[in-house]
């Protein structure tokens, strides 16, 4: 019993704010918390933070990595917005959002609904098979699919050669390639995305269900007014970390297409690598990582409003 | 909800910016006492590799003021690699990688400088192929020394030749149209052959030297001078008729492919001949494949094609004692014992031209290569931004492969590489 008095003696609730008293006690507990939080802190700090902020200082200079380099004030951000390169990777990244960010998220959600069925034979089987992909390297991914689809060699080709449809060159064709490279994100991440949709399926009582029901609502009606408005929360979530991936689009479109055919899968994280790694132009990828930087943050509040406010409405 | 964003912030933030966080390092140690310890970078893996490490070796062995240690980087991430390790100012005191990727790292001063060293007439770099040792020179300046340069060459498939009865490699344009025709075989008439009489890739070549060693060929060019744009020809235009005829029309070659898929096509016995580097004798072993090597055939106007280069260079990062202990090897690597040595071993025809062609006669490939040495051009020598100036030239092909207008694209080629020249 004492163990038990030690504990509620211990973690008593916090006295309110403000309380003369108590204060000593609510700054150790802020230590504690704090010193809990210093691995995480300090691996953000060395990882996350300085690099950042060195990068933002290399976005003002000319820096290649190595050697001189010269303070160029906002000479980079400039050709960020001039360079006509730029203009087209924006418009691809913008054009790859499009594509995968609404199928991900819709495959998942579909697939969530379906396997959230508890009378579905080996629902756990497919939940299992479904997440797959996700935890395998979207570059590993993205060379098994390039094999799958070539003309020449490909396995689904030539099966469906076999079925009289005839795909072609897809990753060479400056239409298809985008489609193409953002189907291959989609399969790979559509697993991590569902699992969330289903956490948050399972997180809404089933006992609002029985109530529709009882109230005379079908299927449609309770997913209408029980699911939808349930699931808003993780579906908002969803569909920003969809989005937020959809525009850091690297390392499939460097395995699968590197940028071609003729730049027509060539998107902003394409342009970073290639002006840091090929050109050895660091400060102008610098300047560019931040202006995406900035564009992810503005897009995200963007959407956690609009979120914010349909929440409002629906409750 | 704040936790969310403040977790989607971060998160977004690592991302984004993981992409770009370098920065700028501190000085190399000074030396002590006891041998100057130097680091070599490389990516030969195969046959090559050993020969080198064991070349390495004996330099050690040889004397007992410098100890070289080497250490591995695929081709395919030295670049990527080093740019960090520069950075962190702990990058490696000699570096081989493509000679086409030397300019840019040499203009920014990444390298020491190596003319005094080849004013040294115990450099053994005097006999050095010149066309090698242009690709090592920037801005006047040499940069590197080089490991390896060879022009590329046609591999074909003797069986299938055999089978369509041809006896001898085209040694001409036309004939290698007809051959490859005669080569082309669509047994079920659905107009996509089976079989390709070659393969030709319309981007990302073999080491981007397919379609330069073609304009070579009508006596066109990409870069004159190393700083003025002169793919707008007519000669060049010519070229991507009379190819783009024999791809599209003719149907020789499978179009939309790239360099290593075009190493596929070959391997998998889909096309007659391919144009590739010393490696296709890897390729071609690996897959059962018998073949024969024959040098570019000549184009109306001159034989020529474009080099597969290597170069090796010294880090600016080194101190003098180092910067000199790593040129004592770059003599010891280039003297006439390893020369042969490093040629019968890699595969690749030897680097000086005063190496006489029986030194290297007992291995076949590199006999043959030897012969072409001369054909060997080096490709954009001394251009710092060789990526524009290739993904012009890539667009350029895939764009009148896929049936473009090719005086526009020309004009279009000519204006973006002449703006990745001025940069």
């Amino acid at each position: 019993m004492s163990t038990q008095n030690h504990i509620v003696r211990r973690y008593r609730p916090a006295a309110p704010l403000g309380g003369r008293r108590v204060a000593p006690a609510s700054r150790q507990r802020s230590i504690t918390a704090l010193a809990f939080l210093a691995p995480a802190l300090i691996i953000l700090a060395a990882f996350v933070a300085w690099p950042a902020l060195s990068a933002l200082r290399l976005s003002f200079t000319d820096a290649s990595g190595f050697g001189k380099e010269e303070f160029v004030g906002f000479g980079n951000y400039v050709e960020v917005f001039t360079q006509p390169d730029i203009l087209n990777a924006v418009v691809n990244t913008v054009w790859y959002t499009v594509l995968f960010t609404p199928t991900a998220v819709l495959v998942a959600l579909g697939l969530a609904l379906l396997l959230n069925n508890p009378h579905l034979p080996f629902r756990s089987f497919f939940r299992t098979a479904l997440f797959l992909p996700f935890i395998v390297s979207l570059a590993v991914g993205a060379f098994a699919w390039s094999y799958l689809i070539d003309p020449q060699i490909g396995l689904l080709n030539y099966w469906l050669n076999g079925l009289g449809v005839r795909i072609g060159n897809v990753l060479q064709d400056p239409v298809l390639a985008m489609p193409m490279v953002a189907l291959v994100a989609v399969w790979k991440n559509f697993g991590f995305y569902f699992v969330i949709f289903l956490a948050g399926l399972q997180d809404i009582p089933a006992s609002l269900y029985e109530a529709a029901r009882v109230d005379g609502a079908g299927p449609w009606s309770r997913f209408r007014n029980v699911t939808v408005p349930l699931l808003s929360n993780t579906f908002a979530f969803v569909v920003i970390f969809a989005m937020i991936a959809a525009l850091q689009a690297f390392d499939q479109i460097y395995v699968m297409t590197g940028g071609g055919p003729y730049g027509s899968t060539q998107t902003v994280v394409m342009e970073i690598y290639e002006s840091g790694f090929r050109k050895l132009e660091l400060g102008f990828a610098s300047a560019l990582s931040y202006v995406l930087l900035i564009a992810t943050l503005l897009l995200s509040a963007a959407q956690f409003v609009f979120f914010g406010r349909r929440e409002k409405d629906l409750s | 909800m704040f936790r969310t964003r403040f977790l989607l912030g971060a998160g977004a933030a690592a991302a984004a910016l993981a992409l770009a966080g370098c920065s700028v390092g501190g000085e190399s140690d000074d030396a002590s006492d006891g041998p100057t310890e130097l680091t070599f970078w490389h990516g030969y893996t195969e046959a090559d590799g050993d020969v080198l490490e064991q070349i390495v070796d004996e330099f050690n062995a040889s004397q007992d003021e410098v100890v070289i240690s080497t250490e591995i980087k695929t081709w395919a991430v030295i670049d990527d690699t080093l740019l960090p390790a520069l950075s962190a100012g702990d990058g490696p005191d000699i570096v081989a990688m493509p000679a086409e990727r030397l300019p840019v790292y040499a203009a920014r001063g990444a390298f020491a400088s190596l003319d005094d060293f080849y004013a040294d007439p115990d450099s053994n770099t005097a006999n050095l192929n010149p066309g090698a040792v242009e690709m090592e020179t920037v801005e006047g300046s040499r940069y590197g020394v080089p490991t390896g340069f060879v022009p590329l060459a046609v591999y074909y498939n003797k069986a299938l030749f055999e089978a369509a009865g041809i006896s001898e490699p085209p040694a001409t344009w036309d004939e290698w149209v007809t051959t490859a025709k005669s080569l082309t075989v669509d047994g079920n008439g659905d107009g996509t052959p089976e079989q390709y009489g070659v393969v030709l890739p319309d981007h990302a070549t073999v080491a981007n030297g397919l379609w330069p060693s073609l304009f070579y060929g009508n006596d066109g060019d990409i870069v004159e001078g190393g700083d003025t744009a002169v793919i707008d020809s007519p000669e060049n235009a010519e070229t991507l008729e009379f190819w783009r005829s024999a791809i599209v029309d003719d149907k020789i070659s499978p179009t939309g492919v790239d360099g290593i898929g075009a190493d596929e096509v070959f391997s998998s016995g889909k096309a007659a001949m391919t144009v590739g580097g010393p490696w296709m004798v890897f390729i071609a072993g690996d897959n059962g494949i018998d073949y024969g090597i024959a040098p570019i055939p000549a184009g109306p106007e001159a034989q020529a094609a474009s080099a597969i280069g290597v170069s090796m260079a010294i880090t600016a990062q080194d101190d003098v004692a180092k910067q000199e202990a790593a040129e004592q090897f770059f003599a010891y690597f280039l003297n006439d014992e390893n020369s042969v040595a490093w040629s019968l071993g890699s595969g690749w025809p030897p680097l000086r031209t005063d190496i006489p062609a029986d030194a290297v006669s007992e291995n076949a490939t590199v006999a043959a290569l030897t012969e072409q040495a001369e054909l060997g051009r080096p490709l954009l020598p001394g251009v710092v931004n060789s990526v524009d100036v290739l993904t012009a030239v890539d667009e350029l092909t895939q764009k009148v492969i896929a049936g473009g207008d090719i005086e526009a694209l020309l004009a279009e080629a000519q204006t973006a590489i002449q703006t990745a020249l001025d940069d």
